[in-house]
């Protein structure tokens, strides 16, 4: 069923939401970007329509509602471990296809890697999505090439529109909120085709992974790639992450255990106690991020690559690496150790 | 040959007297070190016109047009009315009669800007929005003022060797939720600032005092844990010089003022150097004014009504540091001590 | 809800310290289940989490030995018998006893890499005839570097050991890399029937398993133990990942088929 509310009708169905749902959407942080008098759109938690940012990217991803960059899991005293509390509210989150796609990509490894996260778990079974419809693809974008274009994961669809929002309302559960408002025709839509198209490659055995990860078009990485870990924390589907633990004083034993996001860029993050490290250039950090999101991830779990085509990655590099070329240059470098024999 | 011209008057039109007697060179002022392109078909045609057909860019960022007739001055100036009016006028709002004579006055020097945020990476402000801002503030005056605004303290625009250099600076604020420990803030502090950052626990530990304001922490930073606070901030240096006698590097007046202040402190200028000179303009550069007053009396004529931000620091004193280019400069009888004031430009100490 | 992450007070039953660096502490572990070659996150609050690998266990308690290199294993060393450290766990895929059933076992280990064979190796002293023979090659730096000296003298008096020291001499010790004594090991006795265990520091890793392939050695039957920076243990933090594999579920216990493809 489809309504057409004005942004002053959204606005009193914000009320009426916010009553059982914490609303979080992007929202844009004026003059808080990398160079001055730039802004940052990122998730926060919003009261009006008027805050969601809707005909732009976000900088960074949703996945910050669900796991959050820094999050507190235990609070600890000399005897216990006591698990932090989470709020009892329901998560509304507006966001894109290729967004929601990605917590799907995260859900494999925090719900069925190996054993379930209780702290990603207790967030996830919270979250209801209203899909925000992209009515235009930006030019980093490549999710028709990824796949992640389109998506059914989502309890609302929005289609913003000048000072209106259509909204199609696909779960139930969201019926009541909608009586009485001024129903119209609303047909999701999803993009079909963005300027960027890029072919993942396919690596066919070990043997080529293994001779592509010695392959010389990483070389240029170590020159370009300055290691800040950027591109991961505006990934919409990297998961990793460090645990820390802090005292509130000096002297006591009573503090918290958290984890922070952690990014394979930075060096260190394969370092083990006593400082043997694996990966010591940039170049091999890089490389270990890019075949994650196009290989490792899809050959661990089967249904689709990580990387839902976003290209959050791309445009916060601070060195204007894109990731599509990068990607153009393993499909060359496949080609090159196949003899053009194995990729599709 | 034989010439009677008055070169005081010339130079005060802009034209500087050349080595080749009968010619000068014009000095086309460029507020903010910006201008649109287009004006530069009219350096051109001044240059192939009436100049030896070169240009040089002056070294306070004024497009200078030499080897110009003395006799050709008047059609110069007509020619460059409307570059003055479009300029100085329309740009940078300046009071001033456009009456096809040139330049009313060299006196407070042409407002230099580093590129500034407009294109910067790592500039903090408008730069050149603000320069015209305060060329609207000293110009024109006969009172002389050399002035640049740098858009970060790297200060590639010279803040420290001006009579008044004004440098954008920002105030960080530390989103410790965004942080990931990542260390590369303290890495850039370390590197490119004052080492102000410290990695303790997996987060970040700062000693604001020493912090300059450059912004390289947000620069660096993968996450928008740190950012800049809206409001801009600025730094003035004042009484940095170069010269032959002894120049020196400006010292910090105010450090983390508004664009407000930093304007109001530009409105005073005029009426300081007038109290200094007692109200009789000659050829003396800013900084000497301030060596003249003393410092205290300059910070009490210069913040005279000046209402301070809450953040605004202002020196208590000031220690000057010339190269002494002639041994014992400073030192000389009593009767050739300069003064400032009331009647000091009369002979009278 | 079970929460894996959430670790459990334990108490310290013996603190023993084997060389300047390293110690053993013997935890109890209350109803802790654990394989050989497994590991286990070490928790002291307000300092942080650690996998250590688990040298022995029984009824009720862990063995962890352990080389104070670390934030946390530092503050470890400080603890003695009586204090409590937290510890969830065991984690990860351990040696396959029981392919090992019947068979002449062969165990190249260097330094700390003893730590997480002991167990297994322990077993095969008290339960005689389940491995066909236990051939061991240990090796560590030096005089200083020896690790459980007592267990080693019972291993001595059963199987065939050559124990080794990198640079140093010592009587009962020979003198050189345990790779240079892979050769003294009777494989054309053992026909096809047997299994090598290789584990130690990465390169040892990598060096003894290349003379292991030099020597003949069907690659199925060489087994290794990775050292990566496991830090959650549960396959989520992704330090420790490779490739697809997370060294924490599908090790740290591989097989070197796997192992030698296995490029960080």
């Amino acid at each position: 069923m489809g309504y057409k509310l004005s942004f002053e009708t959204v606005n009193s169905l914000f009320n009426e939401l916010r009553k059982e749902y914490k609303i979080y959407a992007p929202k844009r942080f004026p003059k808080a970007g990398r160079y001055s008098d730039t802004d940052i759109i990122r998730y926060a938690e919003i009261k009006n329509v008027e805050e969601i940012v809707f005909d732009e990217k976000s900088d960074y991803p949703a996945k910050e509602v669900v796991s959050p960059i820094t999050q507190t899991l235990f609070y600890f005293t000399e005897d216990e471990y006591r698990e932090a509390k989470v709020h009892d509210k329901k998560v509304l989150i507006f966001a894109r296809p290729c967004d929601i796609n990605a917590q799907m990509n995260q859900d494999k490894i925090f719900l069925e890697n190996g054993f379930e996260d209780t702290f990603y778990k207790r967030m996830r079974d919270k979250v209801n999505y209203v899909m925000m419809e992209c009515t235009s693809s930006e030019d980093t974008c490549f999710c028709c090439s990824m796949g992640t274009n389109k998506t059914d994961n989502y309890g609302l669809a929005a289609r913003f529109e000048e000072g209106q929002v259509l909204f199609n309302v696909k779960d139930d559960k969201f019926a009541p909120f909608f009586e009485g408002k001024e129903e119209a025709e609303y047909t999701v839509k999803f993009i079909e085709e963005n300027e960027t198209k890029v072919t993942i490659p396919v690596i066919p055995n070990k043997d080529v992974l293994n001779k592509l990860k010695e392959h010389d078009m990483w070389k240029e990485f170590n020159k370009r790639c300055v290691s800040c870990g950027s591109c991961t924390i505006a990934c919409s589907t990297c998961t990793c992450f460090t645990t820390t633990d802090i005292s509130y004083n000096e002297n006591g034993s009573v503090g918290e255990r958290r984890r922070t996001a952690a990014s394979c860029q930075v060096a260190g993050f394969d370092e083990m106690a006593g400082g043997h490290d694996f990966r010591k250039t940039t170049a091999d950090r890089y490389r270990y991020k890019t075949l994650h999101k196009i290989h490792d991830y899809n050959e661990r779990f089967g249904q689709g690559h990580m990387c839902v085509g976003c290209g959050r990655c791309t445009e916060r590099c601070p060195e204007f690496i894109s990731f599509t070329a990068t990607i153009e240059k393993v499909n060359k470098a496949v080609k090159e150790i196949c003899g053009g024999e194995c990729n599709a | 040959m034989n010439h009677d011209i008055d070169v005081k008057a010339t130079r005060i039109n802009c034209f500087r007297q050349s080595k080749v007697a009968g010619e000068f060179m014009l000095q086309l002022r460029v507020p903010g070190s910006i201008i649109d392109a287009k004006h530069l078909t009219s350096v051109q045609h001044i240059a192939e016109t009436w100049g030896d057909g070169t240009f040089h860019i002056g070294m306070r960022h004024t497009l200078n047009i030499p080897g110009i007739k003395y006799e050709n001055i008047p059609a110069v100036n007509e020619y460059i009315n409307n570059y003055i009016k479009e300029v100085e006028v329309v740009e940078c709002d300046v009071e001033m009669e456009t009456c096809g004579k040139g330049y009313p006055t060299i006196g407070a020097r042409n407002i230099m800007a580093c590129i500034g945020n407009s294109h910067c990476i790592k500039a903090n402000v408008n730069t050149h929005e603000l320069a015209k801002k305060i060329e609207k503030e000293v110009f024109p005056s006969h009172y002389h003022i050399k002035t640049t605004v740098a858009g970060c303290p790297n200060d590639c625009a010279k803040a420290h060797f001006n009579d008044f250099g004004v440098i954008g600076i920002a105030k960080m604020e530390y989103d410790r939720d965004r942080c990931i420990g990542c260390g590369a803030c303290v890495e850039a502090c370390s590197h490119h600032a004052t080492r102000v950052l410290s990695l303790v626990n997996g987060k970040i530990e700062k000693d604001t005092c020493c912090c300059v304001g450059c912004g390289e922490c947000v620069l660096a930073c993968p996450t928008s844990a740190w950012t800049r606070n809206e409001k801009k901030f600025y730094r003035i240096m004042i009484g940095g010089r170069t010269g032959k006698q002894y120049p020196r590097m400006g010292k910090m007046f105010a450090n983390w003022v508004t664009e407000d202040v930093v304007l109001a402190i530009f409105r005073n200028w005029p009426k300081f150097s007038a109290w200094a000179l007692d109200y009789k303009p000659v050829y003396l550069h800013g900084g000497h004014l301030i060596d003249r007053a003393g410092y205290i009396k300059f910070k009490e004529l210069i913040l005279e009504g000046v209402e301070l931000n809450p953040e605004a620091q202002i020196a208590e004193r000031i220690y000057w540091q010339e190269d002494e280019k002639r041994a014992n400069i400073n030192v000389k009888p009593i009767a050739k001590h300069n003064s400032a004031g009331p009647g000091s430009q009369d002979g009278r100490h | 809800m079970h929460n894996e992450l959430m670790p459990v007070a334990c108490q310290i039953l013996e603190f023993k310290q084997e060389t300047q660096t390293e110690f053993t502490i013997k935890v109890a572990t209350g109803d802790l289940k654990v394989e050989h070659g497994q590991f286990c996150q070490l928790s002291i609050p307000k300092i942080g989490e650690c996998p250590i690998s688990v040298s022995d266990y029984g009824d009720g308690w862990m063995d962890f030995t352990i080389r104070a290199v670390g934030k946390v294993t530092d503050e470890v060393f400080k603890l003695e018998a009586g204090d409590q450290l937290f510890i969830r766990g065991a984690y990860g895929k351990g040696w396959p006893v029981d392919q090992f059933k019947g068979k002449n076992v062969v165990i190249i280990a260097g330094g700390t890499g003893v730590a997480p064979v002991k167990s297994m190796i322990n077993k095969f002293a008290n339960e005689e005839g389940f491995a066909q023979s236990v051939n061991i090659i240990a090796g560590f730096k030096d005089e200083n570097g020896i690790l459980f000296k007592d267990t080693l003298k019972v291993w001595e008096e059963k199987f065939n050991t050559i124990y080794t020291l990198d640079r140093d001499e010592k009587e009962g010790f020979r003198t050189g890399l345990v790779t240079k004594f892979i050769e003294e090991i009777p494989f054309k006795d053992f026909g096809d029937n047997y299994e090598v265990v290789i584990v130690g520091p990465p390169i040892m890793m990598h060096f003894a398993g290349l003379e292991c392939v030099k020597q003949g050695i069907p690659e199925e039957k060489i087994w290794v133990s990775f050292e990566r920076k496991m830090s959650c243990a549960i396959g989520k933090c992704g330090h420790c990942r490779i490739d697809e594999t997370y060294v924490c579920l599908e090790g740290p216990v591989f097989n070197y088929t796997q192992a030698k493809k296995l490029i960080d």
